[in-house]
């Protein structure tokens, strides 16, 4: 652990990826919930934030990260990984948890009208993210077994995590009601970085081959 | 301000079927919920409860002073 | 590697600008640029509707229900199970408008376990009402509560605060159709019998002309509009329809007498403290006297609420005179006024017009403070106001025409309310009973046919305040009728030059203001509609006041305190004069329209 609280880098991470979103959560006004919606809610956005993350904590990143050993470095992104992603898996069903405790709807109706109101980009959306959220984490813990060449699995997972990071903040720039300006566009920028990071770590490969 | 705040909004349109008083309106462009007729609230709350993701926020007060039997 | 390296310092710049640019963002969010919120905008009557592009639509069916509350769930199904072809018909949604939504308690008559005989029970409503009560109605509330009650229990009416999904099961089950958010304007008379109904929906420009063979109105009750209680929606619509095609209506002298509170008055929720949460419960028999306007008295001759604290206890004593309450139903320590600011549960009544018997929250206005009947101005005691019945099947004077529930003035607990939960159960077993009856009179029967010009002059005046370009917005008129009508000192202590006074005021809106309403889009046509039928009703409940010249139940006249036995042992009918001019009759008590 040492090692990353020396890194400047873990900390400025730390800093984007969850000190930024809570300073807007803090500054912004939202309309006042119970403390467990609240929980679920904030439990969700860092989760979200955590995931994004993921790009900058990963061989792509290679410059900002080289300070740090990359072997800690894919424990790490597997730890937040395999956190970060049961919490949006659950995510949805999270959603819905409050109402065991309050008037008005049934949990697994307000459910079945969410996930049924396909009139809704922002519903769509979150579902396309929690399927392919779902593959890739069934495509990491399976890896070993997967009949592909790392390299091959390494640029599915790629392209699979550009889409899903696309159409999740597309969902919650939709969707979340802590989704004001300030974070769409702290969501979009971060968003629209890490994909490009990402892009960025298949480029040079061609590239290199030239120049060399 | 009686209905106050539609935050979370998933569009599915059951808070404008139940609203006794016809105060909430699909807004044409976002395809969610819109508060378009405030004053017409009754603060009962139903369009709150029906909300699968409890996306309306209602205060006790009204904007507008109201005419009571007694003051 | 020179190329690799300028990657590097460009990911790793990227990587500090968005930092930085991000902190900026959090700044923004913090002095609150983005505080605009779209929803905050007011009622918007900018025109947007092209009157033009106006649609019609024509059903027909056996059985037109209207309304969409308990009385219209049973009248539906129940219509539907005796062999008619039924369609409903509501201004909102099933379950979730009128005052169906907001009432947890709902009365069974338990044979088994009671020990007050059905004969009983009738008597002691009775003696509550002083002889106000239909008897015949009484009992059969009664006798068919715990059967309605089993209804609603497999339907799982009580398993939620909210009551969609279970009055959708057995219309489901059935496939009756509901038509939801259109608001009935029109009940069609061909050849001195029902046709139809007619009436426009807010979320489509489209007339809408219902051709049936019977209808029956289960339209609820209504009000002014009023702060405090959840009755917005409901402003007397079915009442003023049918009176407007030659029906008997009756009960408009009366008062429901629920309280507010002082502060966030039109906070219905919130008066209710925590009520509209719950499941439903069941109640048993348990006959009070309840509701009507003592309090307003104490409140009125104490110098108002502010000044006495809490109701009855104005300077810590009960000012004398006021309303007669029969000796065997006094409140005696049976129910104590709440404690000043006393937030105990033994300081609730029962919640109004009936309740859960778990005792449960206080209704609004007995959580101590100073609050004071008059929470719900315009509307009297549940079943005392609507249609006249003909029969004990909810027949009107027009053939075909039948209603149930809030809409029949069937007297069913009296000018007062004597059983709590009552209220619920009535409707569900008058919507029943009423449209087994209706579907009874359609069979055999061909469907009507309704005359084109009809069609047009109704289409005519339902779109009429869409076509004026000049004329007074609903709003605005609704407001000036409630700064008339809502005061404590025009209906609920009565007295002659203040009806007549008021009178002046509503005779210049029916005159003036009625004709002069105007639209700007649908939900503004329905505000339109709504604002005539409260001024008819406004009218109709300053006439009725003046012309009853006694103090009974929730009627109180300062001139006439004391009851009439002599002269008013009668219900007072209003019907329309050929001339169009409000015409009034007296019913003697226990009698059926002659
Ligand atoms: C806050 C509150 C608490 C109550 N608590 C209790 C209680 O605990 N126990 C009890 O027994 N009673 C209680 N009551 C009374 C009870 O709710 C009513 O007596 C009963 O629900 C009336 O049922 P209904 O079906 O006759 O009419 P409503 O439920 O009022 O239904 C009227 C229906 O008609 C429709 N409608 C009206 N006008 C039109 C039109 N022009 N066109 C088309 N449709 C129209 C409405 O949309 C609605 O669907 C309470 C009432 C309130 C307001
Ligand atoms: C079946 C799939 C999903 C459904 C039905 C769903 C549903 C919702 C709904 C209804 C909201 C808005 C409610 C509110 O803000 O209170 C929301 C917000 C959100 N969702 Fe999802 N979601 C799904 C998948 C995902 C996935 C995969 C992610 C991760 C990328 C995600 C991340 C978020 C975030 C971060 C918010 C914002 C929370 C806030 O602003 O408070 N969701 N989701
Ligand atoms: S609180 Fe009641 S009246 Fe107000 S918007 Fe919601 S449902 Fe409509
Ligand atoms: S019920 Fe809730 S989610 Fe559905 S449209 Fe209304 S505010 Fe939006």
């Amino acid at each position: 652990m040492n090692t990353y609280l020396k890194s400047s880098f873990f900390v400025q991470l730390v800093l984007i990826f969850v000190g930024i979103p809570l300073l807007i959560l803090a500054l912004s006004s939202f309309p006042e919930r119970s403390w467990l919606k609240e929980t679920i809610s904030l439990l969700t956005i860092l989760a979200f934030f955590l995931v994004v993350g993921q790009f900058f904590l990963s061989r792509s990143n290679g410059s900002a990260v080289q300070e740090v050993k990359m072997s800690r470095l894919i424990s790490l992104h597997k730890v937040i990984g395999y956190t970060a992603v049961t919490i949006l898996l659950i995510h949805p069903f999270l959603q819905v948890f409050p109402r065991f405790f309050e008037a008005g709807v049934s949990p697994d109706e307000a459910f079945i009208t969410i996930i049924t109101t396909f009139t809704s980009q922002g519903v769509v959306l979150g579902i396309i993210a929690w399927f392919l959220m779902l593959t890739l984490g069934i495509m990491s813990f399976m890896r070993n077994q997967l009949p592909m060449k790392y390299t091959t699995w390494r640029l599915v997972h790629g392209i699979l995590s550009i889409l899903f990071v696309f159409s999740g903040a597309w969902h919650m720039i939709d969707l979340g009601r802590h989704a004001n300006l300030a974070m769409s566009v702290f969501i979009a920028v971060l968003t629209a970085g890490g994909v490009l990071l990402q892009l960025s770590a298949y480029r040079p490969k061609t590239e290199k081959v030239g120049v060399n | 301000m009686a209905i106050n705040q539609i935050k979370g909004c998933i569009g599915c349109g059951v808070c404008i079927k139940t609203c006794p008083t016809d105060v909430i309106r699909p807004d044409e462009k976002t395809n969610k919920a819109f508060i378009k007729y405030p004053a017409d609230c009754q603060i009962c709350h139903l369009c709150r409860m029906y909300c699968p993701v409890d996306a309306i926020t209602i205060t006790p007060d009204k904007t507008i002073p109201v005419v009571v039997s007694w003051g | 590697m020179t190329e690799l390296k300028r990657k590097k310092e460009v990911s790793r710049r990227n990587f500090m600008a968005i930092a930085g640019s991000a902190a900026g963002l959090a700044a923004m969010a913090s002095m609150g640029v983005f505080a605009g919120d779209p929803e905050l905008k007011g009622n918007i009557p900018e025109i947007d509707i092209d009157i033009d592009t106006m649609t019609r639509e024509e059903m027909e069916t056996d059985l037109l229900v209207i309304g969409s509350g308990i009385a219209g769930l049973f009248a539906a199904v129940k219509g539907h199970d005796a062999g008619a072809k039924v369609l409903m018909v509501s201004k909102g949604r099933l379950g979730s408008s009128g005052q169906t939504p907001f009432a947890k308690g709902i009365f069974a008559y338990d044979p088994d376990k009671e020990k007050l005989s059905l004969d009983e029970f009738v008597a002691t409503v009775s003696r509550s009402a002083m002889g106000t009560n239909n008897p015949v109605f009484t009992r059969q509330m009664a006798e068919h509560s715990l059967a309605r009650v089993k209804d609603l229990k497999e339907w799982g009416f009580f398993d939620s605060p909210l009551y969609f999904n279970s009055f959708s099961k057995p219309l489901e089950e059935r496939n009756i159709p509901v038509v939801e958010r259109v608001m009935i304007t029109h009940l069609i008379k061909e050849n001195g019998k029902i046709a139809g109904a007619a009436g426009f929906s807010f979320d489509e420009a489209k007339v809408y002309i219902f051709k049936a063979k019977s209808v029956v109105l289960c339209s609820g009750a209504g009000g002014f509009k009023p702060n405090g209680f959840p009755i917005c929606d409901l402003t007397h619509d079915g009442t003023v329809m049918a009176y407007s095609i030659g029906a008997k209506v009756t009960g408009k002298e009366w008062n429901d007498g629920h309280s507010g509170q002082p502060t966030n008055a039109a906070a219905c929720y919130d008066g209710w403290h925590g009520m509209f949460d719950r499941k439903p419960g069941l109640t048993g028999v348990e006959v009070h006297h309840d509701l009507g306007v003592e309090q307003c008295y104490q409140a009125y001759m104490g110098g108002g609420p502010l000044a006495g604290g809490p109701p009855g206890q104005s300077g810590g004593k009960q000012v004398t005179g006021g309303p007669v309450r029969p000796a065997e139903f006094a409140e005696n320590g049976r129910r104590p006024s709440p404690p000043p600011g006393g937030k105990g549960k033994e300081g609730g009544g029962p919640p109004p017009g009936g309740g859960p018997d778990s005792g449960g929250a206080p209704p609004p206005g007995m959580m101590g403070g100073s609050s004071v009947c008059g929470t719900s101005a315009g509307m009297s005691i549940h079943k005392s106001e609507g249609l006249v019945p003909i029969n004990d099947q909810g027949a009107s004077n027009i053939p075909g025409l039948y209603a149930a529930g809030d809409a029949l003035g069937s007297y069913m607990a009296g000018a007062i309310y004597t059983q709590v939960g009552s209220s619920l159960a009535g409707s569900a077993v008058q919507g029943a009973i009423v449209s087994e009856a209706a579907a009874e009179y359609c069979k055999g029967m061909k469907l009507p046919t309704i005359s084109k010009n009809k069609i047009k002059a109704i289409e005519e005046e339902i779109l009429a305040p869409l076509k004026r370009e000049k004329g007074y917005s609903p709003a605005w008129v609704t407001q000036t009728l409630q700064g008339i009508m809502i005061p404590n000192f025009v209906l609920y202590i009565k007295k002659e030059s203040m009806l007549k006074a008021a009178l002046a005021y509503i005779e210049e809106l029916r005159d003036h203001h009625l004709p002069m309403l105007r639209a700007a889009d649908l939900h503004e046509l329905r505000l339109a509609h709504e604002t005539a039928n409260m001024i008819v009703n406004a009218e109709m409940k300053l006439k009725a006041s003046l012309l009853r010249k006694e103090s009974r139940c929730s009627h109180y006249r300062l001139d006439y305190p004391d009851v009439d036995s002599k002269n008013w042992n009668a219900w007072i009918n209003i019907y329309k004069g050929n001339n169009g001019e409000m015409k009034f009759e007296k019913q003697p008590f226990s009698s059926w329209p002659s």
